[in-house]
């Protein structure tokens, strides 16, 4: 048996290093803006530039962090985790990162529904009805899954702490949460992008 | 604390934390998958209910105008988004405070969660709900 089978990261995050997570997410999106300067460069001239660029930019780095989390979830599912509190820490993230894009979403639905013949839903049902009524409507149901599926995953982590480890129905359910959450959140990404590549907000 | 791992070639030491919290029931993790899951499924419903009648569609639509910013513009999507949200937290709550101190067969419930999150994404695939509400 060797010595690296024995090595587990059982130890909880902390507060500190939740915070230190949040802060470097929100810098690197400022580093970002700064560099890409003029501001409307970065946002786009339309009218729902603010909106969709916040959507787009909380959804694509959720996709990183669910990414992420999808392999510790499958690590967690096997027993073999070693990064425990790095778990909590993307749990708690994505579940804000979800929080955030539909935020955005919700404000950019107003752009995308807008009844004047222009809007996307507009233009789609005027010319490719099928992709407002299947592709884009199921899309804005399932991306919402994303939110309690996080935060249930999150408060679990937490709850339980370690011991999640020790208990292998525990371990399997945060696995199938973070794994589901990850399947729509490709489902509501993929769709959103080809939607947004169709016709634009 | 520091666990010292003899091995056949050499002496390592483990950082090895034990966990801080108490046992805790499997109660809490049950109520919130199934809390996520109510959650889930009362938009499948209530989007079926919107697309089978005009009068629910518009008071949904009035509930979602009750506080959301801009739900004029989201339409009734936005109501649908705030009971599936009032379902999902209040169910949450209940079942927490319920179940805080039961030790449930966790993966029974897993099966269950699982069933229900299947409906609820079978009900939301739009040729399904259309079907359904009879266009």
């Amino acid at each position: 048996m060797s010595a690296n089978e024995h090595l587990e990261e059982r130890r909880e995050a902390s507060t500190a290093s939740l915070a230190l997570v949040v802060g470097i997410l929100i810098g690197t999106a400022f580093a970002f803006l700064a560099a890409t300067a003029p501001f409307t460069h970065l946002m786009g001239h339309s009218r729902a530039a603010v909106a969709s660029a916040f959507h787009g930019l909380s959804a694509f780095l959720y996709l990183i962090v669910g990414t992420i989390g999808l392999y510790l979830a499958w690590r967690l599912w096997t027993g073999r985790i070693r990064a425990f509190a790095d778990l909590q820490l993307l749990a708690t993230v994505s579940a804000t990162l979800s929080f955030i894009a539909i935020l955005f979403g919700n404000w950019l639905y107003i752009y995308y529904r807008a009844t004047d013949p222009e809007s996307p839903r507009s233009w789609f049902m005027a010319n490719m009805p099928m992709i407002h009524k299947i592709f884009f409507e199921f899309k804005e149901f399932v991306a919402l899954f994303t939110l309690p599926l996080t935060v249930a995953a999150a408060f679990i982590l937490w709850y339980y702490g370690a011991h999640v480890l020790d208990r292998k129905w525990m371990r399997y359910t945060v696995a199938v949460l973070l794994a589901l959450s990850f399947f729509y959140l490709v489902v509501a990404f993929g769709l959103g992008a080809a939607v947004t590549k169709l016709r634009p907000a | 604390m520091n666990t010292k791992l003899i091995t056949q070639d050499r002496e390592v030491e483990v950082a090895r934390t034990p966990p801080a919290t108490r046992h805790r029931e499997s109660g809490p993790a049950v109520a919130a998958i199934i809390s996520a899951m109510l959650g889930m499924l009362t938009l499948a419903l209530v989007n079926l209910g919107t697309q089978a009648s005009k009068a629910f569609n518009t008071w949904v639509h009035g509930i979602g105008k009750l506080w959301m910013p801009g739900a004029e513009g989201i339409g009734p999507y936005s109501g649908k988004e705030t009971l599936s949200a009032l379902v999902w937290i209040g169910s949450w709550i209940v079942l927490h405070v319920a179940l805080r101190n039961r030790d449930l067969n966790l993966g029974r419930w897993l099966i269950v969660f699982l069933i229900g999150i299947g409906i609820a994404t079978t009900l939301l695939w739009p040729p399904v709900f259309e079907y359904l509400a009879g266009h």
